[in-house]
């Protein structure tokens, strides 16, 4: 995870595990790294780890039971939210990017459409 | 919780310390910053007990007395051990003269930082001279660990190792307190900042919350505050 110093971090932390669900790295119900061995991996202050966890436990996407490690949700609905936020956020980066530039939405896509296919390929052929 | 309150100090005409106050709790990494020396390692000595002062330090509530010591460790950036010592006779001469040494926590740090028990002093490198003496205070089992400078003058890597110390268990549920005058690959690793300058304290700050409230890194507010 490559931290970014204006942001806080433990909302980082938050969307890098938003990220791994979204990838399929971290499945429904599956137990997730304690609070001191994700600090020790991602680099961060145990502190930070600690708030990132409380945030995740608020929003759902983790639940932990009194001496037992933490769970990534078995909540459909909520994984399949964060599956939505992140494709809604990337979108929301590239539009704004994008929209400078005035192209029609039908070249837009166009142009998308082929690159993202051409993506896809090489990562096939790799 | 370690209170600085309104502490003051002077070299004959010259002011060290200017009525400087700032807290650092327990289970937080604490900053220190100045870039222009003065201030920041006497403000350490002073809550060591080790230089005299005006005004009022306190340890978790309490005036500090002879007991307040057993809680704190102070790591300098200079050898502490004489340099004929191999580092294993160091750690010997520490576990004879401190009760809280913790022998298990000295051998997963001298894992951590790949020292020799056989190597001696007077041959190690600057960086493994810093982290011997981080070893030396970190495996002593005391609530509050002040560190002096442990990035200065020292390679990447060695800084790099060093910073791993604090996103560790090596560091947890301690108060720790660090003098920097550069904040280098750290800044994500800190709770909070003091800001000093000439013996002041200009700005006391929450690393997240500032990046929460104001979207600023660190070195932001530095540039803000020395460059004004």
């Amino acid at each position: 995870m490559n931290v970014n110093p204006r942001e806080p971090v433990y909302l980082q932390v938050v969307r890098h595990f938003k990220e791994q669900i979204a990838i399929g790295n971290f499945v429904a119900g599956q137990e997730i790294p304690s609070r001191r061995e994700l600090a020790a991996s991602l680099n961060i202050n145990p502190n930070t780890a600690q708030k990132a966890y409380k945030e995740m436990e608020e929003q759902g996407l983790i639940h932990t039971e009194r001496n037992f490690p933490s769970q990534i949700t078995t909540n459909e609905t909520i994984l399949q939210a964060v599956r939505q936020e992140l494709i809604l956020a990337a979108v929301d980066t590239f539009v704004d990017a994008i929209r400078p530039i005035n192209v029609p939405v039908d070249e837009l896509l166009r142009v998308v459409k082929e690159k993202y296919s051409e993506e896809i390929r090489e990562e096939e052929e790799k | 919780m370690i209170e600085v309150k309104k502490i003051s100090k002077n070299y004959g005409r010259k002011k060290i310390l200017d009525d400087v106050s700032f807290t650092a709790n327990k289970g937080e990494v604490t900053c220190l910053i100045g870039i222009n020396g003065v201030g920041k390692t006497t403000t350490l000595k002073a809550i060591m007990g080790l230089t005299p002062y005006k005004g009022e330090i306190l340890i978790d509530d309490q005036k500090m007395t002879k007991d307040s010591y057993e809680k704190i460790t102070f790591i300098p950036d200079a050898p502490t051990m004489l340099p004929q010592m191999t580092i294993k006779q160091a750690m010997v001469f520490m576990s004879d003269f401190y009760t809280s040494w913790n022998p298990e926590r000295a051998n997963q740090l001298m894992g951590f930082f790949k020292l020799k028990e056989e190597n001696r002093i007077s041959e190690l490198s600057k960086g493994n001279t810093a982290k011997l003496n981080l070893m030396l205070g970190l495996s002593l089992d005391v609530d509050y660990v002040l560190m002096d400078e442990p990035f200065s003058g020292i390679d990447m890597f060695s800084r790099e190792q060093i910073a791993d110390v604090f996103a560790s268990h090596l560091i947890e549920d301690r108060g720790v307190i660090i003098t920097t005058h550069e904040i280098g690959d750290i800044e994500h690793l800190i709770d909070k900042v003091i800001l000093l300058d000439n013996g002041s304290v200009l700005k006391e700050f929450n690393t997240e919350e500032m990046r929460e409230e104001e979207g600023k890194s660190v070195v932001d507010v530095m540039r803000e505050v020395y460059q004004s």
